[in-house]
Protein backbone atom coordinates (compact mmCIF):
# COMPACT_ATOMS: atom_id res chain seq x y z
CA UNK A 1 0.00 0.00 0.00
CA UNK A 2 2.85 2.44 0.99
CA UNK A 3 4.62 1.77 -2.62
CA UNK A 4 1.29 2.48 -4.11
CA UNK A 5 0.96 6.07 -2.39
CA UNK A 6 4.51 6.52 -2.95
CA UNK A 7 3.94 6.28 -6.70
CA UNK A 8 0.78 8.34 -6.58
CA UNK A 9 2.63 11.04 -4.62
CA UNK A 10 5.48 11.12 -7.48
CA UNK A 11 2.59 10.59 -10.21
CA UNK A 12 0.64 14.05 -8.34
CA UNK A 13 3.66 15.87 -8.32
CA UNK A 14 4.75 15.18 -12.30
CA UNK A 15 1.00 15.99 -13.41
CA UNK A 16 1.28 19.55 -11.11
CA UNK A 17 4.62 20.35 -12.71
CA UNK A 18 3.52 18.86 -16.36
CA UNK A 19 0.23 20.96 -16.69
CA UNK A 20 2.41 24.50 -15.53
CA UNK A 21 2.60 27.08 -18.54
CA UNK A 22 5.82 27.37 -19.90
CA UNK A 23 8.56 25.08 -19.23
CA UNK A 24 12.22 25.42 -17.86
CA UNK A 25 13.46 25.26 -21.23
CA UNK A 26 11.99 28.68 -22.23
CA UNK A 27 14.35 29.85 -20.11
CA UNK A 28 16.97 29.09 -22.62
CA UNK A 29 15.09 30.37 -25.46
CA UNK A 30 14.94 34.14 -23.69
CA UNK A 31 14.99 37.03 -25.34
CA UNK A 32 13.99 34.88 -29.25
CA UNK A 33 10.94 34.13 -30.44
CA UNK A 34 10.19 30.81 -28.83
CA UNK A 35 9.10 28.60 -32.05
CA UNK A 36 8.03 25.18 -31.81
CA UNK A 37 11.09 23.83 -33.59
CA UNK A 38 13.73 25.95 -31.68
CA UNK A 39 11.96 24.41 -28.66
CA UNK A 40 12.01 20.54 -30.24
CA UNK A 41 15.92 21.19 -30.93
CA UNK A 42 16.68 22.15 -27.73
CA UNK A 43 14.69 19.31 -26.12
CA UNK A 44 16.86 17.17 -28.66
CA UNK A 45 20.30 18.72 -28.00
CA UNK A 46 19.50 18.00 -24.06
CA UNK A 47 18.48 14.58 -24.35
CA UNK A 48 15.38 15.24 -23.03
CA UNK A 49 12.20 12.83 -23.77
CA UNK A 50 9.47 14.39 -25.40
CA UNK A 51 6.34 12.08 -24.37
CA UNK A 52 5.10 12.71 -20.98
CA UNK A 53 4.87 9.48 -19.91
CA UNK A 54 9.10 8.77 -20.88
CA UNK A 55 9.68 12.01 -18.89
CA UNK A 56 7.66 10.98 -16.03
CA UNK A 57 10.05 7.66 -16.35
CA UNK A 58 13.42 9.52 -16.99
CA UNK A 59 12.39 11.75 -13.70
CA UNK A 60 11.47 8.49 -11.57
CA UNK A 61 14.11 6.90 -12.63
CA UNK A 62 16.62 9.88 -11.78
CA UNK A 63 15.29 10.27 -8.13
CA UNK A 64 15.11 6.65 -7.25
CA UNK A 65 18.85 6.82 -7.36
CA UNK A 66 18.87 10.39 -5.65
CA UNK A 67 19.70 12.43 -8.56
CA UNK A 68 16.39 15.09 -7.75
CA UNK A 69 18.37 17.83 -9.90
CA UNK A 70 19.95 21.09 -9.41
CA UNK A 71 17.90 24.13 -7.93
CA UNK A 72 17.55 26.51 -10.51
CA UNK A 73 18.48 29.03 -8.08
CA UNK A 74 21.31 28.43 -6.95
CA UNK A 75 22.52 25.79 -9.85
CA UNK A 76 23.57 23.46 -6.49
CA UNK A 77 22.15 19.46 -6.31
CA UNK A 78 19.30 20.21 -4.61
CA UNK A 79 20.03 16.24 -2.46
CA UNK A 80 22.54 17.32 -0.33
CA UNK A 81 20.71 20.81 0.66
CA UNK A 82 17.74 18.76 1.44
CA UNK A 83 19.16 16.68 3.42
CA UNK A 84 20.99 19.11 5.60
CA UNK A 85 17.68 21.38 6.05
CA UNK A 86 15.75 18.21 6.48
CA UNK A 87 17.55 17.55 9.60
CA UNK A 88 16.73 20.80 11.38
CA UNK A 89 12.81 20.29 10.14
CA UNK A 90 13.01 16.76 11.64
CA UNK A 91 14.49 18.42 14.62
CA UNK A 92 11.61 20.99 14.90
CA UNK A 93 8.83 19.11 14.52
CA UNK A 94 9.90 16.00 16.00
CA UNK A 95 10.48 18.27 19.19
CA UNK A 96 7.18 19.73 19.14
CA UNK A 97 5.60 16.19 18.77
CA UNK A 98 7.07 16.09 21.51
CA UNK A 99 5.66 18.79 23.23
CA UNK A 100 2.48 18.30 22.10
CA UNK A 101 2.24 14.89 23.79
CA UNK A 102 4.14 16.58 27.47
CA UNK A 103 0.84 18.51 27.12
CA UNK A 104 -1.71 16.34 26.15
CA UNK A 105 -1.32 13.05 27.14
CA UNK A 106 -1.30 13.79 31.22
CA UNK A 107 -4.51 16.33 30.94
CA UNK A 108 -5.90 13.24 28.58
CA UNK A 109 -5.04 10.54 31.19
CA UNK A 110 -6.59 12.78 33.63
CA UNK A 111 -9.54 13.61 32.37
CA UNK A 112 -10.17 9.64 31.73
CA UNK A 113 -9.99 8.74 34.63
CA UNK A 114 -11.47 11.02 36.73
CA UNK A 115 -14.09 11.80 34.19
CA UNK A 116 -15.46 14.90 33.58
CA UNK A 117 -14.59 17.35 36.46
CA UNK A 118 -14.74 21.41 37.12
CA UNK A 119 -11.10 21.53 35.32
CA UNK A 120 -11.98 19.44 32.03
CA UNK A 121 -14.16 22.47 30.72
CA UNK A 122 -11.67 25.37 30.72
CA UNK A 123 -9.51 22.97 29.35
CA UNK A 124 -11.57 22.22 26.28
CA UNK A 125 -11.98 25.34 25.56
CA UNK A 126 -8.33 26.24 26.40
CA UNK A 127 -7.99 23.56 23.18
CA UNK A 128 -10.59 24.76 21.06
CA UNK A 129 -8.52 28.35 21.79
CA UNK A 130 -5.03 27.32 20.83
CA UNK A 131 -6.42 25.36 17.99
CA UNK A 132 -7.84 28.43 15.99
CA UNK A 133 -4.69 30.48 16.97
CA UNK A 134 -2.87 31.76 14.41
CA UNK A 135 0.43 30.27 14.45
CA UNK A 136 2.32 33.28 13.32
CA UNK A 137 0.88 35.67 15.88
CA UNK A 138 1.45 33.34 18.70
CA UNK A 139 5.69 32.89 17.01
CA UNK A 140 5.53 36.88 17.24
CA UNK A 141 3.99 37.13 20.73
CA UNK A 142 6.62 34.25 21.96
CA UNK A 143 9.18 36.23 20.07
CA UNK A 144 7.98 39.79 21.71
CA UNK A 145 8.30 37.96 25.30
CA UNK A 146 11.76 36.81 24.84
CA UNK A 147 13.27 40.09 23.12
CA UNK A 148 11.37 42.04 26.38
CA UNK A 149 11.36 40.23 29.02
CA UNK A 150 14.38 37.79 28.71
CA UNK A 151 16.82 40.11 26.38
CA UNK A 152 17.40 37.14 23.98
CA UNK A 153 16.52 37.12 19.86
CA UNK A 154 15.79 33.77 18.73
CA UNK A 155 15.19 34.81 15.04
CA UNK A 156 18.93 35.19 14.95
CA UNK A 157 19.56 31.65 15.34
CA UNK A 158 20.55 31.56 11.15
CA UNK A 159 23.38 33.55 11.90
CA UNK A 160 24.58 32.27 15.02
CA UNK A 161 26.62 29.62 13.34
CA UNK A 162 28.16 26.59 14.92
CA UNK A 163 27.36 27.02 18.76
CA UNK A 164 23.33 26.70 18.82
CA UNK A 165 22.38 27.47 22.45
CA UNK A 166 19.62 25.46 23.80
CA UNK A 167 16.87 28.12 24.25
CA UNK A 168 16.73 29.04 20.38
CA UNK A 169 16.15 25.56 19.91
CA UNK A 170 13.38 25.61 22.34
CA UNK A 171 11.03 29.13 21.53
CA UNK A 172 9.99 27.45 17.84
CA UNK A 173 10.02 24.16 18.94
CA UNK A 174 7.35 25.29 21.68
CA UNK A 175 5.26 27.38 19.42
CA UNK A 176 5.18 24.90 17.19
CA UNK A 177 3.70 21.90 19.84
CA UNK A 178 1.46 24.57 21.55
CA UNK A 179 0.26 26.05 18.54
CA UNK A 180 -0.27 23.40 15.77
CA UNK A 181 -3.70 22.56 17.27
CA UNK A 182 -2.42 18.56 17.17
CA UNK A 183 -3.09 18.91 21.21
CA UNK A 184 -6.77 19.11 21.55
CA UNK A 185 -7.03 16.91 18.74
CA UNK A 186 -4.45 13.79 20.63
CA UNK A 187 -6.52 15.20 24.15
CA UNK A 188 -9.90 14.31 22.69
CA UNK A 189 -8.83 11.17 20.93
CA UNK A 190 -7.07 10.03 24.14
CA UNK A 191 -9.41 10.70 26.41
CA UNK A 192 -11.94 8.95 24.79
CA UNK A 193 -10.17 5.84 23.50
CA UNK A 194 -8.53 5.03 27.47
CA UNK A 195 -12.12 5.54 29.20
CA UNK A 196 -13.09 2.99 26.41
CA UNK A 197 -10.66 0.51 27.62
CA UNK A 198 -10.29 1.26 31.67
CA UNK A 199 -14.36 0.26 31.69
CA UNK A 200 -13.66 -2.83 29.75
CA UNK A 201 -14.05 -6.37 30.97
CA UNK A 202 -10.17 -7.28 31.03
CA UNK A 203 -9.32 -4.33 32.78
CA UNK A 204 -11.75 -5.19 35.31
CA UNK A 205 -10.23 -7.85 36.43
CA UNK A 206 -7.30 -6.95 36.04
CA UNK A 207 -8.38 -4.33 38.84
CA UNK A 208 -10.30 -7.18 41.23
CA UNK A 209 -7.49 -9.47 41.15
CA UNK A 210 -4.82 -6.78 42.56
CA UNK A 211 -2.97 -5.96 38.83
CA UNK A 212 -1.14 -3.01 38.01
CA UNK A 213 -4.33 -1.74 35.91
CA UNK A 214 -1.83 0.49 33.25
CA UNK A 215 -0.21 -2.33 32.74
CA UNK A 216 -3.10 -4.29 31.41
CA UNK A 217 -4.71 -0.94 29.85
CA UNK A 218 -0.91 0.59 28.09
CA UNK A 219 -1.16 -1.03 24.65
CA UNK A 220 -4.76 -0.60 23.98
CA UNK A 221 -5.22 2.36 26.05
CA UNK A 222 -2.71 4.61 25.13
CA UNK A 223 0.39 3.00 22.84
CA UNK A 224 -2.98 2.60 19.93
CA UNK A 225 -4.28 6.01 20.72
CA UNK A 226 -1.58 7.95 20.83
CA UNK A 227 0.15 6.50 17.40
CA UNK A 228 -2.55 6.65 15.64
CA UNK A 229 -3.93 9.98 16.34
CA UNK A 230 0.52 11.05 16.03
CA UNK A 231 0.34 9.60 12.62
CA UNK A 232 -2.35 11.49 11.50
CA UNK A 233 -0.97 15.13 12.84
CA UNK A 234 2.41 14.66 11.04
CA UNK A 235 1.12 16.36 8.24
CA UNK A 236 0.10 19.41 9.97
CA UNK A 237 3.07 19.35 11.92
CA UNK A 238 5.10 19.84 8.60
CA UNK A 239 2.70 22.23 7.25
CA UNK A 240 2.64 24.11 11.12
CA UNK A 241 6.57 23.98 10.32
CA UNK A 242 6.69 26.10 7.18
CA UNK A 243 5.12 28.53 9.14
CA UNK A 244 7.29 28.65 12.00
CA UNK A 245 10.30 28.16 10.20
CA UNK A 246 9.08 31.67 8.41
CA UNK A 247 8.80 33.66 11.63
CA UNK A 248 11.78 32.36 13.58
CA UNK A 249 14.25 32.36 10.53
CA UNK A 250 14.83 28.57 10.79
CA UNK A 251 16.99 27.10 8.46
CA UNK A 252 14.98 24.19 7.65
CA UNK A 253 13.10 22.48 4.47
CA UNK A 254 9.76 24.95 5.29
CA UNK A 255 11.56 27.82 4.40
CA UNK A 256 13.47 26.27 1.54
CA UNK A 257 10.00 25.87 0.47
CA UNK A 258 9.02 29.23 0.91
CA UNK A 259 12.11 30.37 -0.94
CA UNK A 260 11.73 28.13 -3.87
CA UNK A 261 8.00 28.98 -4.18
CA UNK A 262 9.16 32.65 -4.71
CA UNK A 263 11.68 31.57 -7.33
CA UNK A 264 9.40 28.95 -9.20
CA UNK A 265 12.38 26.85 -8.30
CA UNK A 266 10.89 24.34 -9.44
CA UNK A 267 13.16 21.54 -8.86
CA UNK A 268 13.48 22.17 -5.23
CA UNK A 269 10.23 21.89 -4.32
CA UNK A 270 8.97 19.29 -5.83
CA UNK A 271 11.88 17.47 -4.17
CA UNK A 272 10.62 19.01 -0.94
CA UNK A 273 7.03 17.68 -1.91
CA UNK A 274 8.21 14.44 -2.05
CA UNK A 275 10.06 14.56 0.97
CA UNK A 276 7.40 16.15 3.02
CA UNK A 277 5.38 13.22 1.29
CA UNK A 278 7.89 10.55 2.55
CA UNK A 279 7.73 11.79 5.79
CA UNK A 280 4.06 10.80 5.74
CA UNK A 281 3.86 7.97 5.43
CA UNK A 282 6.69 6.85 7.20
CA UNK A 283 4.27 8.06 10.09
CA UNK A 284 1.84 5.90 9.17
CA UNK A 285 4.33 2.87 8.44
CA UNK A 286 5.30 3.29 12.30
CA UNK A 287 2.29 3.61 13.04
CA UNK A 288 1.14 0.19 11.31
CA UNK A 289 3.82 -1.65 12.38
CA UNK A 290 3.23 -0.76 16.14
CA UNK A 291 -0.68 -1.63 16.27
CA UNK A 292 0.19 -5.15 14.35
CA UNK A 293 2.67 -5.45 17.11
CA UNK A 294 0.21 -5.82 19.47
CA UNK A 295 -2.34 -6.96 17.35
CA UNK A 296 -1.26 -9.79 16.19
CA UNK A 297 -4.46 -10.82 14.22
CA UNK A 298 -4.57 -7.94 11.96
CA UNK A 299 -0.90 -9.17 10.30
CA UNK A 300 -2.78 -11.43 8.26
CA UNK A 301 -5.07 -8.23 6.19
CA UNK B 1 -41.91 29.14 31.26
CA UNK B 2 -41.23 26.26 29.06
CA UNK B 3 -38.52 25.33 30.69
CA UNK B 4 -39.83 24.22 33.26
CA UNK B 5 -42.26 21.31 31.10
CA UNK B 6 -39.53 19.50 30.90
CA UNK B 7 -39.33 16.42 32.67
CA UNK B 8 -36.63 15.59 34.95
CA UNK B 9 -34.44 12.47 33.82
CA UNK B 10 -32.52 11.53 30.94
CA UNK B 11 -34.50 12.86 27.69
CA UNK B 12 -33.72 10.48 24.73
CA UNK B 13 -33.08 10.76 21.28
CA UNK B 14 -36.14 9.90 20.61
CA UNK B 15 -37.72 12.30 22.36
CA UNK B 16 -40.39 14.62 20.06
CA UNK B 17 -38.93 17.97 22.24
CA UNK B 18 -38.13 20.67 19.30
CA UNK B 19 -34.13 19.89 18.81
CA UNK B 20 -33.60 23.27 20.77
CA UNK B 21 -34.97 21.94 24.11
CA UNK B 22 -33.70 18.22 24.40
CA UNK B 23 -30.22 19.30 23.23
CA UNK B 24 -27.09 20.69 25.84
CA UNK B 25 -27.32 23.97 26.82
CA UNK B 26 -23.01 23.94 25.77
CA UNK B 27 -24.20 22.86 22.56
CA UNK B 28 -26.51 25.72 22.06
CA UNK B 29 -24.22 28.01 23.48
CA UNK B 30 -21.37 26.76 20.24
CA UNK B 31 -23.98 26.79 17.75
CA UNK B 32 -25.09 30.41 19.11
CA UNK B 33 -21.64 31.71 18.71
CA UNK B 34 -21.15 30.66 15.98
CA UNK B 35 -23.95 31.62 13.85
CA UNK B 36 -23.39 35.41 15.53
CA UNK B 37 -19.69 34.94 13.58
CA UNK B 38 -21.22 33.87 10.34
CA UNK B 39 -23.71 36.59 10.10
CA UNK B 40 -20.92 38.92 11.39
CA UNK B 41 -18.54 37.79 8.63
CA UNK B 42 -21.33 37.82 5.93
CA UNK B 43 -22.59 41.30 7.03
CA UNK B 44 -18.84 42.62 7.09
CA UNK B 45 -19.04 40.95 3.44
CA UNK B 46 -21.58 42.69 1.94
CA UNK B 47 -20.69 46.31 3.67
CA UNK B 48 -17.08 45.89 2.22
CA UNK B 49 -18.15 44.71 -1.16
CA UNK B 50 -20.85 47.71 -1.36
CA UNK B 51 -18.09 49.82 -0.24
CA UNK B 52 -19.99 51.02 3.08
CA UNK B 53 -16.90 51.61 5.21
CA UNK B 54 -15.99 54.15 8.18
CA UNK B 55 -12.94 55.18 6.19
CA UNK B 56 -10.97 54.73 3.03
CA UNK B 57 -8.92 51.92 3.68
CA UNK B 58 -6.15 53.68 1.82
CA UNK B 59 -6.06 57.11 3.38
CA UNK B 60 -3.27 57.78 5.38
CA UNK B 61 -3.28 59.57 8.45
CA UNK B 62 0.44 60.56 9.43
CA UNK B 63 -0.61 62.51 12.71
CA UNK B 64 -2.25 59.20 13.60
CA UNK B 65 0.19 55.98 13.42
CA UNK B 66 -0.26 53.13 15.62
CA UNK B 67 -3.10 54.61 17.38
CA UNK B 68 -4.76 52.49 20.06
CA UNK B 69 -8.35 51.11 20.20
CA UNK B 70 -10.86 53.66 21.07
CA UNK B 71 -9.12 56.34 19.46
CA UNK B 72 -11.91 59.12 18.44
CA UNK B 73 -12.88 58.74 15.37
CA UNK B 74 -10.72 55.23 14.05
CA UNK B 75 -13.10 52.74 16.80
CA UNK B 76 -10.18 50.11 16.11
CA UNK B 77 -7.04 52.06 15.88
CA UNK B 78 -5.28 52.82 13.29
CA UNK B 79 -1.90 51.07 11.66
CA UNK B 80 2.03 51.82 11.07
CA UNK B 81 0.76 54.30 7.93
CA UNK B 82 -2.03 55.40 10.19
CA UNK B 83 -4.97 53.58 8.07
CA UNK B 84 -8.08 52.76 9.87
CA UNK B 85 -7.91 49.26 11.00
CA UNK B 86 -11.70 48.99 11.18
CA UNK B 87 -12.19 49.55 7.98
CA UNK B 88 -9.39 46.99 6.40
CA UNK B 89 -10.83 44.06 9.09
CA UNK B 90 -13.81 44.54 7.72
CA UNK B 91 -12.28 44.46 3.79
CA UNK B 92 -10.24 41.99 4.50
CA UNK B 93 -12.92 39.54 4.72
CA UNK B 94 -12.94 39.91 0.52
CA UNK B 95 -9.64 38.11 0.28
CA UNK B 96 -11.27 34.79 1.59
CA UNK B 97 -14.78 34.90 1.48
CA UNK B 98 -15.81 34.32 -2.26
CA UNK B 99 -13.04 31.91 -2.88
CA UNK B 100 -13.36 29.85 0.62
CA UNK B 101 -17.01 29.20 -0.70
CA UNK B 102 -15.98 27.92 -4.10
CA UNK B 103 -13.40 25.70 -2.06
CA UNK B 104 -16.47 24.70 0.10
CA UNK B 105 -18.54 24.36 -2.86
CA UNK B 106 -16.23 22.26 -5.16
CA UNK B 107 -15.21 20.13 -2.06
CA UNK B 108 -19.04 19.02 -1.16
CA UNK B 109 -19.93 18.64 -5.00
CA UNK B 110 -17.16 16.33 -5.58
CA UNK B 111 -17.32 14.47 -2.26
CA UNK B 112 -20.67 13.55 -2.78
CA UNK B 113 -20.61 12.56 -6.32
CA UNK B 114 -17.95 10.55 -5.21
CA UNK B 115 -19.03 9.20 -2.05
CA UNK B 116 -22.76 8.31 -3.91
CA UNK B 117 -20.89 6.44 -6.79
CA UNK B 118 -18.68 4.39 -3.51
CA UNK B 119 -21.62 4.09 -1.48
CA UNK B 120 -23.62 2.56 -4.27
CA UNK B 121 -21.31 0.70 -6.06
CA UNK B 122 -19.39 -0.54 -3.10
CA UNK B 123 -16.26 -2.83 -3.96
CA UNK B 124 -13.42 -1.15 -6.29
CA UNK B 125 -14.87 2.93 -6.18
CA UNK B 126 -14.09 2.38 -2.22
CA UNK B 127 -10.93 1.36 -2.81
CA UNK B 128 -10.44 4.23 -5.10
CA UNK B 129 -12.04 6.65 -2.56
CA UNK B 130 -9.67 5.31 0.40
CA UNK B 131 -6.52 5.47 -1.98
CA UNK B 132 -7.30 8.52 -3.26
CA UNK B 133 -8.12 10.11 0.49
CA UNK B 134 -4.67 8.48 1.63
CA UNK B 135 -2.93 9.91 -1.35
CA UNK B 136 -4.45 13.30 -0.53
CA UNK B 137 -3.67 12.81 3.07
CA UNK B 138 0.29 12.45 2.33
CA UNK B 139 0.99 15.73 1.71
CA UNK B 140 0.92 18.30 4.12
CA UNK B 141 -1.28 21.04 2.28
CA UNK B 142 1.00 24.22 2.51
CA UNK B 143 3.55 22.02 0.61
CA UNK B 144 1.05 21.12 -2.41
CA UNK B 145 -0.44 24.44 -1.98
CA UNK B 146 3.14 26.37 -2.28
CA UNK B 147 4.59 23.55 -5.31
CA UNK B 148 1.05 24.98 -7.10
CA UNK B 149 2.06 28.28 -6.56
CA UNK B 150 5.45 27.35 -7.82
CA UNK B 151 4.00 25.82 -10.92
CA UNK B 152 1.49 28.24 -11.78
CA UNK B 153 0.88 31.30 -10.47
CA UNK B 154 0.14 32.97 -6.31
CA UNK B 155 -3.45 33.07 -7.05
CA UNK B 156 -6.39 32.86 -4.40
CA UNK B 157 -8.49 31.18 -6.80
CA UNK B 158 -5.81 27.85 -7.57
CA UNK B 159 -4.81 27.82 -3.91
CA UNK B 160 -8.71 27.51 -2.97
CA UNK B 161 -9.25 25.17 -5.91
CA UNK B 162 -6.44 22.92 -4.04
CA UNK B 163 -8.20 23.06 -0.84
CA UNK B 164 -11.40 22.11 -2.70
CA UNK B 165 -10.28 19.29 -4.48
CA UNK B 166 -7.64 18.12 -1.28
CA UNK B 167 -11.01 18.08 0.21
CA UNK B 168 -12.91 16.05 -1.82
CA UNK B 169 -12.10 12.49 -0.73
CA UNK B 170 -12.88 13.07 3.26
CA UNK B 171 -17.01 14.05 2.15
CA UNK B 172 -16.95 11.19 0.20
CA UNK B 173 -15.57 8.95 2.53
CA UNK B 174 -18.20 10.44 5.14
CA UNK B 175 -20.66 10.10 2.41
CA UNK B 176 -19.84 6.93 1.43
CA UNK B 177 -20.09 5.35 5.43
CA UNK B 178 -23.85 7.50 5.57
CA UNK B 179 -24.79 5.47 2.53
CA UNK B 180 -23.14 2.06 3.75
CA UNK B 181 -25.43 2.55 7.08
CA UNK B 182 -28.20 3.64 5.78
CA UNK B 183 -29.02 0.98 2.85
CA UNK B 184 -29.45 -1.80 5.90
CA UNK B 185 -32.43 0.55 6.59
CA UNK B 186 -36.28 -0.51 6.25
CA UNK B 187 -37.05 2.81 4.91
CA UNK B 188 -34.71 2.92 1.86
CA UNK B 189 -35.57 -0.70 1.50
CA UNK B 190 -39.25 0.84 1.22
CA UNK B 191 -38.64 3.15 -1.18
CA UNK B 192 -36.76 0.24 -3.28
CA UNK B 193 -39.61 -2.03 -2.85
CA UNK B 194 -42.00 1.21 -4.27
CA UNK B 195 -40.18 0.89 -6.89
CA UNK B 196 -39.12 4.64 -6.94
CA UNK B 197 -36.01 5.65 -9.32
CA UNK B 198 -32.62 5.22 -7.86
CA UNK B 199 -32.09 8.71 -8.56
CA UNK B 200 -35.19 9.83 -6.46
CA UNK B 201 -33.83 7.74 -3.80
CA UNK B 202 -30.35 9.18 -3.90
CA UNK B 203 -31.50 12.36 -3.98
CA UNK B 204 -34.01 12.63 -1.54
CA UNK B 205 -34.04 9.91 0.40
CA UNK B 206 -30.43 9.56 1.10
CA UNK B 207 -28.75 12.86 0.52
CA UNK B 208 -31.59 15.40 1.26
CA UNK B 209 -33.38 14.01 4.66
CA UNK B 210 -29.82 12.08 5.73
CA UNK B 211 -26.85 13.49 4.68
CA UNK B 212 -27.78 17.30 4.66
CA UNK B 213 -26.45 17.78 8.83
CA UNK B 214 -23.18 15.72 7.75
CA UNK B 215 -22.85 18.57 4.28
CA UNK B 216 -23.57 21.36 6.82
CA UNK B 217 -21.39 20.33 9.47
CA UNK B 218 -18.56 19.98 6.38
CA UNK B 219 -19.08 22.97 5.08
CA UNK B 220 -18.22 24.47 8.06
CA UNK B 221 -15.14 23.32 9.23
CA UNK B 222 -14.06 23.56 5.60
CA UNK B 223 -14.03 27.20 5.45
CA UNK B 224 -12.65 27.43 8.75
CA UNK B 225 -9.78 25.32 6.57
CA UNK B 226 -9.82 27.66 4.20
CA UNK B 227 -9.98 31.03 6.22
CA UNK B 228 -6.86 29.80 8.03
CA UNK B 229 -4.69 28.75 4.67
CA UNK B 230 -5.56 32.32 3.31
CA UNK B 231 -4.54 34.02 6.32
CA UNK B 232 -0.93 31.50 6.45
CA UNK B 233 -0.46 31.93 2.72
CA UNK B 234 -1.20 35.70 2.56
CA UNK B 235 1.17 35.75 6.04
CA UNK B 236 3.71 34.07 3.82
CA UNK B 237 3.70 36.40 1.16
CA UNK B 238 1.55 34.82 -1.69
CA UNK B 239 -1.92 35.75 -1.05
CA UNK B 240 -3.14 39.01 -1.13
CA UNK B 241 -0.29 42.21 -1.74
CA UNK B 242 -0.45 45.25 0.13
CA UNK B 243 -2.01 47.81 0.25
CA UNK B 244 -5.15 45.67 -0.38
CA UNK B 245 -6.29 44.36 2.87
CA UNK B 246 -6.08 40.73 3.97
CA UNK B 247 -5.80 39.30 7.60
CA UNK B 248 -2.34 37.44 6.99
CA UNK B 249 -0.54 40.62 5.20
CA UNK B 250 -1.83 42.96 8.21
CA UNK B 251 -0.09 40.41 10.90
CA UNK B 252 2.40 40.35 8.38
CA UNK B 253 3.21 43.90 7.98
CA UNK B 254 2.50 45.09 11.36
CA UNK B 255 5.04 42.26 12.72
CA UNK B 256 8.30 44.79 13.18
CA UNK B 257 5.68 47.41 15.10
CA UNK B 258 5.17 44.71 17.25
CA UNK B 259 8.46 43.02 17.80
CA UNK B 260 9.31 47.04 19.03
CA UNK B 261 6.42 46.63 21.30
CA UNK B 262 3.43 48.32 19.58
CA UNK B 263 1.14 45.14 19.75
CA UNK B 264 -1.92 46.18 18.67
CA UNK B 265 -1.89 46.60 14.91
CA UNK B 266 -0.81 43.00 14.49
CA UNK B 267 -3.08 41.74 17.35
CA UNK B 268 -6.33 42.96 15.68
CA UNK B 269 -6.25 40.71 12.55
CA UNK B 270 -4.54 38.03 15.07
CA UNK B 271 -7.79 38.18 16.90
CA UNK B 272 -9.95 38.38 14.24
CA UNK B 273 -8.79 35.28 13.15
CA UNK B 274 -8.94 33.42 15.95
CA UNK B 275 -12.53 34.33 16.64
CA UNK B 276 -13.49 33.49 12.89
CA UNK B 277 -11.91 30.27 12.87
CA UNK B 278 -13.35 29.52 16.65
CA UNK B 279 -16.65 30.35 15.53
CA UNK B 280 -16.66 27.96 12.46
CA UNK B 281 -15.15 25.31 14.46
CA UNK B 282 -17.80 25.40 17.38
CA UNK B 283 -20.34 25.73 15.15
CA UNK B 284 -19.05 23.30 12.82
CA UNK B 285 -19.01 20.79 16.41
CA UNK B 286 -22.24 22.36 17.58
CA UNK B 287 -23.84 21.22 15.34
CA UNK B 288 -22.36 17.97 15.22
CA UNK B 289 -23.61 17.22 18.63
CA UNK B 290 -26.95 18.31 17.88
CA UNK B 291 -27.53 16.70 14.32
CA UNK B 292 -25.93 13.10 14.29
CA UNK B 293 -26.38 13.10 18.01
CA UNK B 294 -22.29 12.28 19.07
CA UNK B 295 -21.38 12.89 22.44
CA UNK B 296 -18.10 12.89 22.26
CA UNK B 297 -16.36 15.87 23.83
Amino acid sequence: MTFFLLIGVSVVVFVILYLAPGDPFSVLLEGEMPTEAAREGIRQAMGVPTTWYSQYFAWLGKMLVGDFGTSIRTGMPVLPELLRVGWNTLVLTGGAMLVTLLVAVPVALYSAVRGVTLISWPLTILAYVISALPLFWLGYLVLYVAMRHFGIFPFAFASLGSEPKLIYFLLPILVLGLGSGAISEVVRHLREESSRVLDEEYVRTARAKGASVWRHAFKEGFLLPVTAIMATKVPFLIGGAIIVEQVFNWPGMGRMAWQAAQDRDYPVIMAIAIAAALLVRIGTLVQRVVYVTVNPRASQE
Amino acid sequence: MKRFRQRPGEISEFSDLPLWQKADTIDLLYVGYGLLIVSLVVASYLLGALQWLPHDPNALNLNLLLAGPGTPGHLLGTDFMGRDLLTRLVLGIQAYFLPGLMAVASALFGGTVLGVVAGYRGGGAGLIVTFLGNLIDSFPRLVLILLVIAAFKPDIWYIMAVIGISNVPAVASLVQGKIAMLREKNFIEAAVALGLPTRTIIAKHILWYNCKALLIIQATLGMAEAILMETSLSYLGFGVQEPTPSWGNMVQSGANYFLQGNLWPSTAPALAILFTILGFHLLGDGLNNLLEGKRGR
